[in-house]
C-alpha cells in the first residue's frame, strides 16, 4: 500500500512526539526543540522565497515580531502564553500582507531589491521596538512567565510545541507545493509576467504566500521568546535570522517543499557537532569549508540533487519535429458572443513609453472566427498592442471591449480567465517546469480553471496537437527553437481561448517548419478559435488571414483583404520607406 | 517517500548516536567535573579567551593543591556561540548528558538568564560572573562573583559622583551619552536619576542604538553641550570610537566616565588620557597585597602574552571570573559535599574571601556589597583612584 | 534649541566621512555583483583582514601604515584573481555565490580569531591625532584619506569603465559575455582582473579601516546591513554609486543625530532606502 506523503509527515510527527516519553536527558529534547525551530523558520521563508523566487532578507522581522507580541502580551498584559502565539502569527502576518500590498504591485522590486527592502525594514522595525515602549532598550525578561505544563519537564513542552509546529508547517509547506497555489508560485519564479498572462493572479498569491510563511516565522518566534527567556533587540533583529534561514534553504534545496528542514536539521546538527571541542574556532571554520563544498558540488541544494535524478533522461531534441496528429481534439469556442458583434474592439487606445507613442489612438475589431492578420514595419505597435489587450501593460486612454465586456481595470490574470490567450515572440516557457506541466499551468489557470487531473489531460491533448507529446516530461532547455514556439502554442490552447494573440510564431523558423505552422494555425481556427496573427513572413499572412490591419508609428493606416491592403501605396511605403513609383 | 523514511532514520540513528555518548555515572574516586559554556566563538567572543584562561589557570592551581574534597577537579567547558539559545541547551547537556557534578556560569547577560533557567529547573547551584543587570536574576540559587551590589545603577553612579566630588573640583553639568545595549543602558538610566538627585544639571542626554559607527555627531553635540563632566555609558569599543570622535573634533570633556571599555585600546589610546571607569580589580597594591591575587596576577600575565591577547593586565573580566571559581570551591570546601542546597544555603549566611575583597549574598536576589572602584588611565595605564583605601600607590585622581 | 551651524556642518562631514567607507567597501561589492554577477559577502571579511594585516605589519612589522597599501593591495588582488578562478570553474549561480562567499566569511573569521584573537586591537600611529582645521570645522587626517582613497578608486574605475578599451570591453561582456567573446573580448581574463581588482579594493577599505577603528573579528558583520543598502541604491555595477549612495545614507543618519537622535538614525537611514526603491520601483 502506497502511503501518501501526508500520512508520512504525520507518522513522522508521531514517531518524533514520541522522544519525551523515552525519558531521555532532557538536552535531546532541547537540541530537537531547536532544530524544529529552525526547521519552521527555514522552511515558513520557503514557502514564499524558496517558491516564487522572492528572496526575502526580513524573515527576522517577522520571526521579531512574534517575539516581541509574546513578550509584551505575556509580561505586560498577563496572557496566558499559549494564547499568544496565535496572537504572534497574526501580527506577524499582518506586517507580511501591509509590506506585501505595497510591494508585490511594484514590477521591478524583485529579486535583489526585494531581499534589501525586506532587510530594510527589519532594520527600521528594531529600531522602532528598541525606542519605545515596547522594548525600551533593556530587554524583556520571561522568566516569570509560566510555561504550559503539557508535560512533566518544560523541554518536553517546549520540544512537543515545536515538534507540532514544524509537522504543521512541513503539511502546509507541503500541501501548497502540490496544491494550484504551489503551482503558480513556482511560475512566478520563472517568469511573473507570463504567469500573469497566463491567469495566474500573482498579486494574491504572492500575498497568501508572505502571510503564510510570515505567520509560521512569527509563531515560531513567540515560542522561541518563553525559550530562551530574555528577549533583546540586538539578539532578535540581528542578520543572523535571514542568513540562517537562506542557508539552511539553499543548503537543503529550495524547490524542494522538504529541502529547508532538511538543511536546518543538518547546519543545526553541524553546529553542534563542534561545541563541545577543545577548537571551536576551527570548528566554525570547517563549517564554512563544508558549505562551501556543499554549494560548489550540489547546487541545487542537497534534496535538489535527489529531485534531479528523478528526472527522466530525456533524448537531444530531434532535428524535425513530429506532423500535426492527424486527428486533434476539438477546441471549444469561447463564450457564446451575438454572432453579429465584433469578439473583441478596441477604440482609442493609446500607450506612450517616456514620450514615445508606441500606440497612438488605435481602433480595431475583431470578429468571430476569423484570423485577423496585423502587420507593420518594427516598431509600429503590434507588440504593444497585443501587451495591451492582455493586461500586460496598462493603457494610457482608450476602451478595450471583449465578447462584449469591458476589461477596464482588469488584472492581466482576469482578462486571461476572460478567454485571451497569447504567445510570446521569443518563447518564454517556465524554465523548471516540464513541457506537460507548462502546459498544465493554463489549462488550471484559464477560463475554465480544470483540476489537476483535467488539467493534464487537455496538456496531453493539446501536446498531441502539437506534436510535443514524446517531450512531455523534457524540461523546456530541451527543446529546440521550433518545438518551443510549439510549446507556446500549445501552452496558449490549454487555455481554451476563444480568442488567440499569436505575436510572431513563424519568426526564426525553417520553410518547412513554417508550412508545418501554417497547417497547425489552420486546424486551431478550425476548430473554432478567433485568431489575431502578428507576423513579418508575408506568405504566411496572405494564405492565413482572412483580413488584415497595417500599422505604422502606432497608428492604424490601413485595413481590409490581405491581398487588396497590401498593395496600397501607404502600406508599400511604411514598409519600404519610399513610395513605390518612385 | 523513500526519502522521508531515510531522513527520519538518519535522524533517529543521530538521536541514539548522541544517547550512547552518554557517561557512566561518576564515581567518588573519579574527578569532579565542573560544567560551564563560554561564548568562545561569535560576536561576544572579545572576552572568551580572558575567562578560559582563567578558569583553566584556577582548575590547575586548584589540583596542584590536591583538587576539592580529595577529588582531581574537571573542567569542562564549551562554546555556546555568543547564542542564549544554545548556551540553554548545552547548560541542559552539561546536567543531563554530561552529568557535571557542579555549574559554573557563562558570561553576558543574556546567556547568564539563559542558564540560569536551566540551573533552576534542575536545583542546581549557579555562580556567575559579569551580570549587568541585577533585577535578571529571579533564581535563589545565583550567586553573582561580580561585586555590583543589588542596585548597581545608583550605588556605581553615586561612588563615580563621590570621587568627583572628593576632588574639590567644583562641576555643575552633565551629559549622559548612552547605547541602547541593555546592561549599559540600565546603567545609564540609574546614573540620569542619580546625577538630578545630587545636583547636578543634565545639559544632554542622547541614547544610540548598538551597533552604531558615526561617532561624530554625537561628539560634536557633546562639545557644543559643554558639560563638566560626561557619562558615557557604551560597552566595547564603543566608548573607544566615541572618545576618539570627541578628540578629532579638538575636544577632550573635563572629566569623562566610561562604563564597559575596552580596557587595552583605551589606556593606550591617547584620546582617553583621565578618562575614568569602574572597576574591581587592578594589578596593583593594595589589589595584590592579597598573595592569592599576586600569584594568579603573575600566571595570568604570562598565559594572556602566550596566548597572543592584546592585553595581558588583569582587570574586571579576569578577576570576576577568578572570584567566581573562589567562591564555588569555597561553598564546596565548607559543605564538605556538592550538595546544592547546602552550598546555597550556606553561601546565604557567610562571606567569601575573594581576590576583589569579601563577597556576601544576603541581600535582594543574593546580590551584596557594591565594591565598584572608579579607575583612571593614567600614563598609559589603568590605576584606581577611589575609593582612597583601595587607590594605588600614591594615586590621586587626576583633573585636568 | 536649533543646533548650531557648527554642530551641523560638522556633522555633515562627519557623514560623508563614514559614506566614504561605505562606499569604498562597497565599490568592490557593487563590481563583483554587477558586472561578475556574484554577491561577494567575503568582501567585509576580506577588508577586515586587510585591517588585521595592516595593524601587524604596522604595530610589529613596524611600517608605515600608508606603505602597508602597497603590500596589502596587491596581495588581495592575487587573492581576488584566485577566487575567481575557483568559482568561475564552477558557473556558479548569483545566489549560490552568496553562499560560497558567506563560507569564506566564517573561514576568514575563524582564521583572524585564530591569529589575533577575539579581543579588540586597535593600531596606534600618530594618522590617528593628525587633524586639518577648515574654518570652524575639523578634518581628521585618516578619515580624510578614506575619503580620497574613495572617491580615487570610485572615480577613476568610472573613468577606465567609460573611457578606455579595456573599460568598454569589461562593460561588453558584463552586459553580453557571448557576444563580447565574438568581437574579440577575452571574458575571462577580464573577470578575473575585475574579481582582482575587487579584492585589491577589500584591501584598501582595509587599511583605511585599521587607521580609524578598533578592530574585533565580529566587526565583519556589522557592516553588511547599511553597505549592501548604499551598494544597491547607488546601482549594482556603478563605480560612482555606493559612493554617491554611501553619502546620502551617511549624512542623512548623521543629521538624524545631530538634530533629532542618535537612537532614530537607523530609521532615518533605512526608511529614505524603502522610499527610494518604493519610488523607483513604481510600476510602469
Amino acid at each position: 500500500m502506497k502511503i501518501p506523503v501526508f500520512g508520512w509527515i504525520a507518522i513522522g510527527g508521531l514517531a518524533f512526539a514520541a522522544v519525551p516519553f523515552l525519558q531521555l536527558p532532557a538536552f535531546y529534547e532541547s537540541f530537537l526543540y531547536l532544530m524544529c525551530f529552525w526547521i519552521v523558520l527555514a522552511t515558513s521563508w520557503n514557502i514564499l522565497s524558496g517558491y516564487s523566487g522572492y528572496f526575502s532578507f526580513g524573515h527576522g522581522a517577522f520571526f521579531g515580531a512574534g517575539m516581541y507580541t509574546t513578550a509584551t502580551l505575556a509580561t505586560k498584559f498577563d496572557w496566558p502564553f499559549l494564547w499568544t502565539l496565535p496572537a504572534c502569527a497574526l501580527v506577524a502576518a499582518l506586517l507580511g500582507v501591509a509590506i506585501g500590498t505595497v510591494v508585490f504591485r511594484m514590477d521591478r522590486l524583485r529579486g535583489e531589491l526585494f531581499a534589501l527592502l525586506t532587510l530594510a525594514v527589519t532594520f527600521v522595525l528594531a529600531t522602532v521596538v528598541l525606542n519605545t515602549k515596547i522594548d525600551g532598550g533593556q530587554g524583556v525578561l520571561l522568566s516569570g512567565v509560566a510555561v504550559p505544563s503539557l508535560l512533566a519537564r518544560p523541554s518536553s513542552t517546549f520540544y512537543l510545541l515545536a515538534l507540532a509546529m514544524a509537522v504543521g508547517t512541513l503539511a502546509i509547506a507541503y500541501a501548497i507545493y502540490r496544491a494550484k497555489l504551489g503551482l503558480g508560485l513556482f511560475a512566478i519564479h520563472d517568469d511573473e509576467d507570463v504567469a500573469e498572462v497566463l491567469g495566474v493572479p500573482t498579486f494574491r498569491y504572492k500575498i497568501i504566500a508572505f502571510a503564510i510563511s510570515c505567520a509560521l516565522a512569527g509563531m515560531a518566534g513567540g515560542l522561541h521568546a518563553l525559550f530562551i527567556s530574555y528577549v533583546t533587540v540586538g539578539e532578535t533583529f540581528s542578520i543572523i535570522v535571514p542568513l540562517n534561514v537562506v542557508l539552511m534553504s539553499v543548503l537543503g534545496g529550495s524547490r524542494h517543499w522538504l529541502g529547508p528542514a532538511v538543511g536546518a536539521s543538518v547546519i543545526t546538527g553541524l553546529l553542534y557537532a563542534f561545541t563541545a571541542g577543545n577548537y571551536p574556532v576551527a570548528g566554525r571554520a570547517a563549517v564554512g569549508l563544508i558549505l562551501i563544498v556543499v554549494i560548489l558540488f550540489m547546487p541545487e541544494g542537497l534534496l535538489g540533487r535527489l529531485i534531479g535524478k528523478k528526472r527522466p533522461k530525456t533524448a537531444k531534441p530531434a532535428a524535425d519535429a513530429k506532423p500535426v496528429a492527424a486527428d486533434p481534439a476539438p477546441l471549444r469556442p469561447g463564450p457564446s458572443v451575438a454572432s453579429d458583434g465584433p469578439l473583441l474592439s478596441v477604440s482609442g487606445l493609446a500607450k506612450a513609453f517616456k514620450g514615445v507613442r508606441a500606440v497612438d489612438g488605435v481602433d480595431l475589431e475583431v470578429r468571430p472566427g476569423e484570423i485577423l492578420g496585423l502587420v507593420g514595419p518594427n516598431g509600429s505597435g503590434k507588440s504593444t498592442l497585443i501587451n495591451l489587450v492582455s493586461g500586460h501593460y496598462r493603457r494610457d486612454a482608450g476602451r478595450i471591449v471583449f465578447a462584449g465586456r469591458d476589461l477596464a481595470g482588469l488584472e492581466a490574470n482576469e482578462i486571461a480567465r476572460t478567454g485571451i490567450a497569447r504567445t510570446y515572440q521569443i518563447p518564454r516557457p517556465f524554465a523548471h517546469m516540464s513541457v506537460e506541466t507548462n502546459v498544465a499551468l493554463t489549462a488550471r489557470f484559464g477560463r475554465e480553471a480544470l483540476d489537476a487531473q483535467a488539467a493534464r489531460a487537455e496538456a496531453g491533448r493539446w501536446l498531441e496537437f502539437t506534436g510535443l507529446t514524446d517531450k512531455a516530461q523534457a524540461l523546456p532547455e530541451d527543446l529546440n527553437l521550433h518545438q518551443r514556439k510549439f510549446l507556446e502554442l500549445a501552452r496558449a490552447l490549454a487555455a481554451r481561448p476563444s480568442l488567440l494573440l499569436l505575436d510572431e510564431v513563424l519568426s526564426g523558423l525553417t520553410p518547412s517548419e513554417i508550412d508545418h505552422a501554417i497547417r497547425t494555425i489552420r486546424q486551431i481556427r478550425d476548430q473554432g478559435a478567433t485568431i489575431v496573427f502578428v507576423e513579418h513572413v508575408m506568405r504566411a499572412v496572405m494564405e492565413l488571414t482572412d483580413r488584415i490591419v497595417v500599422l505604422n508609428h502606432g497608428k492604424v493606416i490601413a485595413e481590409g483583404l490581405p491581398a487588396e491592403v497590401m498593395n496600397r501605396p501607404e502600406v508599400v511605403t511604411a514598409y519600404l520607406g519610399k513610395p513605390q513609383h518612385a | 517517500m523513500k526519502l522521508v523514511t531515510r531522513l527520519a532514520g538518519a535522524a533517529l540513528g543521530l538521536l541514539v548516536g548522541l544517547g550512547l555518548a552518554q557517561p557512566a555515572n561518576a564515581q567518588s574516586t573519579q574527578p569532579i567535573r565542573i560544567g560551564s559554556t563560554l561564548a568562545l566563538t561569535g560576536p561576544l567572543s572579545a572576552t572568551a579567551l580572558i575567562h578560559k584562561l582563567v578558569g583553566e589557570i584556577y582548575v590547575e592551581q586548584l589540583n596542584a593543591k590536591g583538587g576539592l574534597l580529595g577529588r582531581k577537579v574537571e573542567w569542562i567547558v564549551k562554546d555556546d556561540q555568543s547564542k542564549p539559545d544554545v548556551a540553554r541547551t548545552i547548560y541542559e547537556q552539561l546536567i543531563t548528558v554530561d552529568k557535571v557534578d557542579l555549574l559554573l556560569g557563562p558570561y553576558a547577560t543574556g546567556n547568564i538568564v539563559a542558564a540560569m533557567g536551566v540551573a533552576q529547573r534542575y536545583n542546581k547551584i549557579l555562580v556567575h560572573h559579569t551580570l549587568g543587570i541585577p533585577n535578571l536574576a529571579k533564581y535563589d540559587m545565583q550567586f553573582p562573583a561580580w561585586s555590583v551590589g543589588a542596585n548597581p545603577e545608583t550605588t556605581v553612579p553615586n561612588t563615580v559622583f563621590d570621587a568627583l566630588a572628593a576632588t574639590g573640583k567644583p562641576m555643575k553639568t552633565i551629559a549622559v551619552v548612552t547605547s541602547k545595549f541593555p546592561s549599559v543602558f540600565y546603567m545609564s538610566e540609574g546614573a540620569r536619576a542619580v546625577a538630578k538627585q545630587r545636583g547636578f544639571q543634565e545639559v544632554l542626554f542622547l541614547e544610540w542604538e548598538f551597533g552604531n559607527r558615526d561617532y561624530g555627531p554625537i561628539a560634536s553635540r557633546v562639545k557644543d553641550a559643554k558639560p563638566d563632566f560626561v557619562w558615557v555609558g557604551a560597552i566595547g569599543l564603543e566608548g573607544n570610537m566615541l572618545a576618539e570622535a570627541m578628540k578629532k573634533i579638538d575636544y577632550t570633556p573635563p572629566m569623562q566616565f566610561h562604563m564597559y571599555p575596552a580596557p587595552g585600546p583605551m589606556a593606550k589610546s591617547p584620546d582617553t588620557q583621565n578618562a575614568l571607569a569602574a572597576s574591581i580589580f587592578e594589578q596593583h597594591a593594595p589589589f595584590t597585597s592579597n598573595a592569592v591575587a599576586a600569584e594568579f596576577v603573575k600566571i595570568y600575565n604570562d598565559r594572556a602574552a602566550k596566548a597572543n591577547l592584546p592585553d595581558t593586565a588583569v582587570e574586571t573580566q579576569a578577576a570576576a571570573s577568578y572570584s567566581a571559581w573562589q567562591v564555588l570551591t569555597a561553598a564546596v570546601n565548607a559543605t564538605k559535599g556538592l550538595d546544592d542546597k547546602a552550598m546555597s544555603d550556606w553561601l546565604k549566611k557567610n562571606q567569601v574571601d575573594t581576590i576583589q575583597g569579601k563577597l556576601r549574598f544576603d541581600r535582594q536576589n543574593n546580590f551584596g556589597d557594591d565594591l565598584m572602584k572608579v579607575k583612571q588611565v593614567q600614563n598609559g595605564q589603568w590605576v584606581t583612584v577611589w575609593p582612597k583605601d583601595w587607590a594605588a600607590p600614591g594615586a590621586k585622581l587626576i583633573v585636568p | 534649541m536649533m543646533p548650531s551651524p557648527t554642530l551641523l556642518g560638522q556633522a555633515v562631514l562627519s557623514g560623508i566621512f563614514i559614506g566614504a567607507l561605505y562606499g569604498l567597501l562597497g565599490l568592490g561589492l557593487s563590481l563583483s555583483w554587477g558586472m561578475l554577477r556574484q554577491i561577494n559577502l567575503a568582501h567585509f571579511a576580506l577588508a577586515f583582514l586587510g585591517a588585521y594585516l595592516t595593524y601587524q605589519l604596522t604595530s610589529v612589522g613596524g611600517l608605515d601604515p600608508l606603505l602597508t597599501l602597497f603590500i596589502v593591495a596587491p596581495a588581495f588582488f592575487l587573492f581576488g584573481v584566485g577566487m575567481h578562478a575557483l568559482l568561475a570553474r564552477f558557473a556558479i549561480t548569483p545566489f549560490n555565490s552568496l553562499l560560497v562567499t558567506f563560507g569564506l566569511t566564517v573561514i576568514i573569521e575563524s582564521l583572524i580569531q585564530g591569529i589575533w584573537t577575539a579581543d579588540y586591537r586597535r593600531m596606534e600611529t600618530h594618522y590617528g591625532t593628525m587633524k586639518y582645521k577648515l574654518g570652524a570645522f575639523y578634518i581628521p587626517f585618516t578619515e580624510f584619506l578614506t575619503l580620497v582613497m574613495a572617491a580615487l578608486l570610485s572615480i577613476g574605475t568610472w573613468a577606465i569603465l567609460r573611457h578606455t578599451d579595456l573599460g568598454k570591453a569589461m562593460r561588453a561582456a558584463a552586459e553580453d559575455g557571448p557576444i563580447a567573446a565574438a568581437f574579440g573580448v577575452n571574458e575571462r581574463r577580464l573577470a578575473l582582473m575585475l574579481s582582482g581588482f575587487s579584492a585589491g579594493c577589500a584591501g584598501v577599505a582595509g587599511v583605511c579601516l585599521a587607521l580609524s577603528y578598533t578592530l574585533a573579528p565580529a566587526q565583519i558583520y556589522a557592516w553588511i546591513g547599511v553597505v549592501f543598502a548604499a551598494v544597491m541604491i547607488g546601482g549594482l555595477g556603478n563605480p560612482l554609486g555606493p559612493l554617491i549612495a554611501g553619502a546620502v545614507i551617511g549624512i542623512s543618519e548623521a543629521l538624524t543625530m545631530a538634530v533629532i537622535a542618535p537612537a532614530w538614525a537607523p530609521l532615518v537611514s533605512f526608511s529614505l532606502l524603502i522610499l527610494v526603491l518604493l519610488v523607483r520601483g513604481k510600476r510602469t
